[in-house]
């Protein structure tokens, strides 16, 4: 397989004129990079990963994926490479089952019949929904709707896993499959998301947006543990560091990197 | 329960018994879309004084419910909205056309009289046929037969979204009109004075769910084409279920089977 990377440069994006809402980003991330997005609410953070799978246009600059840049033409291509789960789950589903929704990417790519089901029996197994399968969309609870649109996209098996949310709603036993899937998928991750913890069991990198510009990029330990640094934009140190700092007075464990990346 | 949840819920109950392990069900949606059409291209095309053999017609839908194990009591509850509208249709001619051309039992119908009633047996019985086809097959199926007939992608599309859409839009209209009444307390429906916002609103998030919804489907290697969906092969009890059912509405159309149903008694 190809190295698998994403440049981006100068990227700037206003939806409407004069409102300014990503600033000259310039950012790389690479093959094993797990990258946690962070910031305030309305900081960008789901903009930024529309403009990388091409559902919004940058005003200015480029994004490359595996050096083909996101254009109208390329998109199909690019989008064959990546997972994207909506931060509205809601919006995701589009069939009248379960089971159709997560057949309709590997059909679209005009996989055999046999190998679709078995991608689908896979899925809804890695999410522990196979008793929905046949359920229909519109009678899900909301971790229901958020566990099967998990499923959509890991029946594609991408090379790129781009998440928004993927936490949010989801019960205490879900959310740790949730991250064991997380981990579990070896290649290029960015998880956008306001669970602190949970970036904090999955990513390596973490990068802290503000008002569309990147404050701090660096490796998750020292930007999850800098409490000024995360109150100066609006957040707070991860539940379980608090906890474990006041129980165990020690630095919190941190399960070890996979590729542990430079701060730039 | 509200009105809204009401229309939902029967929307998600037609989609439950269209996913029933029935033999009727069995039969594969080409065989069933195609029966379905052929049966509305027949019972449409009767003239309207034609009321007896349009009466004739009603064989088919009145047959599958019996045989296919549907219930007729349920689909008049499920149609009880759009079945008084098709009768409404053709409510005037008896006004414009006053010539008397039958008499029954001693009462003189008049063309008017006729081609009202024809109008309506026609709109009822169109009515349950495409009810039959929709409660017995799964949305899906019914698009992959329509891909199937070589009918556009972008309509097959339409046709499948607008099916998720619906049950999309009323719950949207559902979540709203919850919202306002939790804060509106004791009192009933909504003030007149927020209808403008209130479809407004639903207006633009529903337009705002549809884009989503469409990128989703692009996200997902969908690129306008037309979409796939898995068909079962087509079995020889399939062409047989075709085969009769076109044969059976054939002649229904041919022979006026009441007329001569009836001579048998004079
Ligand atoms: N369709 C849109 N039209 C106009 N402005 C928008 C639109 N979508 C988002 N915005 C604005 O862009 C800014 C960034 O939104 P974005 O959704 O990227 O934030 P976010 O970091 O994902 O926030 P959250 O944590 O709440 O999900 C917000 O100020 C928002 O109001
Ligand atoms: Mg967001």
């Amino acid at each position: 397989m190809s190295h698998i990377h994403i440049d981006i440069a100068d990227l700037s994006f206003a939806y409407e004129k004069g409102s300014q809402i990503l600033d000259q980003l310039t950012v790389s991330f690479h093959e094993h990079d797990a990258v946690g997005i962070i910031g305030a609410n309305g900081a960008g953070k789901s903009t930024f990963l529309k403009l990388i799978v091409g559902l919004e246009t940058a005003q200015a600059g480029s994004i490359r994926i595996e050096e083909i840049p996101v254009e109208k033409k390329t998109l199909p291509k690019i989008r064959e490479k990546i997972g994207y789960v909506f931060q509205d789950s809601e919006t995701q589903l589009f069939m009248t089952t379960v089971r159709e929704d997560v057949a309709f990417a590997p059909r679209n790519y005009s996989l055999p019949e046999d190998e679709v089901a078995r991608r689908v029996a896979h899925a809804l197994d890695l999410v522990h929904i196979t008793h929905l399968a046949d359920k229909p969309v519109h009678k899900l609870s909301g971790g229901e709707k958020k566990l099967a649109s998990i499923a959509t996209i890991l029946s594609m098996t991408p090379d790129i896993l781009l998440m928004d949310e993927p936490s949010i709603a989801l019960d205490p036993r879900n959310r740790k499959n949730l991250i064991s899937i997380l981990n579990e998928f070896d290649h290029l991750k960015l998880i956008a998301s306001h669970d602190l913890d949970l970036i904090w069991d999955t990513c390596n990198r973490v990068i802290l947006m503000d008002q569309g510009r990147i404050a701090a990029d660096g490796l998750t330990e020292e930007i999850l543990r800098n409490e000024a640094l995360l109150t100066a934009h609006g957040l707070e140190l991860p539940l379980s560091l608090t906890n474990r700092m006041v129980t165990v007075q020690g630095p919190a464990d941190k399960p070890p990197a996979k590729s542990p990346h430079r701060a730039p | 329960m509200s009105r809204i949840s009401n229309a939902a819920n029967s929307m998600a109950k037609l989609d439950e018994l269209a996913r029933q392990d029935t033999w009727l069900n069995r039969i594969h949606p080409l065989a069933k879309l195609i029966v379905t059409l052929l049966y509305l291209v027949l019972a449409v095309s009767w003239k309207p004084r034609q009321l007896t053999g349009i009466l004739g017609m009603a064989l088919y839908p009145f047959l599958l419910f019996e045989i296919g194990g549907l219930s007729f009591k349920g689909a008049l509850y499920r149609l009880r909205i759009v079945l008084p509208v098709v009768c409404l249709v053709g409510i005037l001619n008896p006004f414009f056309d006053r010539e008397p051309v039958l008499t029954v039992f001693g009462i003189t119908l008049t063309g008017g009289v006729l081609t009202m009633l024809s109008l309506m047996v026609k709109g009822i019985l169109t009515v349950l046929a495409s009810y039959l086809l929709i409660a017995s097959t799964p949305v899906e199926s019914v698009c992959g037969a329509l891909s199937m007939l070589h009918i556009p992608g972008i309509l097959v599309t339409e046709f499948l979204l607008i099916c998720r859409y619906v049950s999309v839009l009323l719950d949207e209209a559902d979540r709203m009109t919850q919202a306002y009444a939790l804060r509106a307390p004791g009192q009933k429906g909504i003030a007149r004075i927020a209808w403008g916002s209130m479809i407004g609103q639903l207006l633009l998030r529903s337009m705002d769910r549809a884009g989503a919804l469409y990128q989703s489907m692009c996200m997902r290697g969908f690129q306008g084409e037309k979409p796939l969906f898995h068909m079962k092969r087509f079995r020889s009890c399939d062409l047989l279920y075709l085969v009769i059912w076109s044969a059976v509405l054939i002649l229904l159309r041919v022979f006026p089977v009441l007329e001569l149903v009836g001579r048998l008694f004079v």
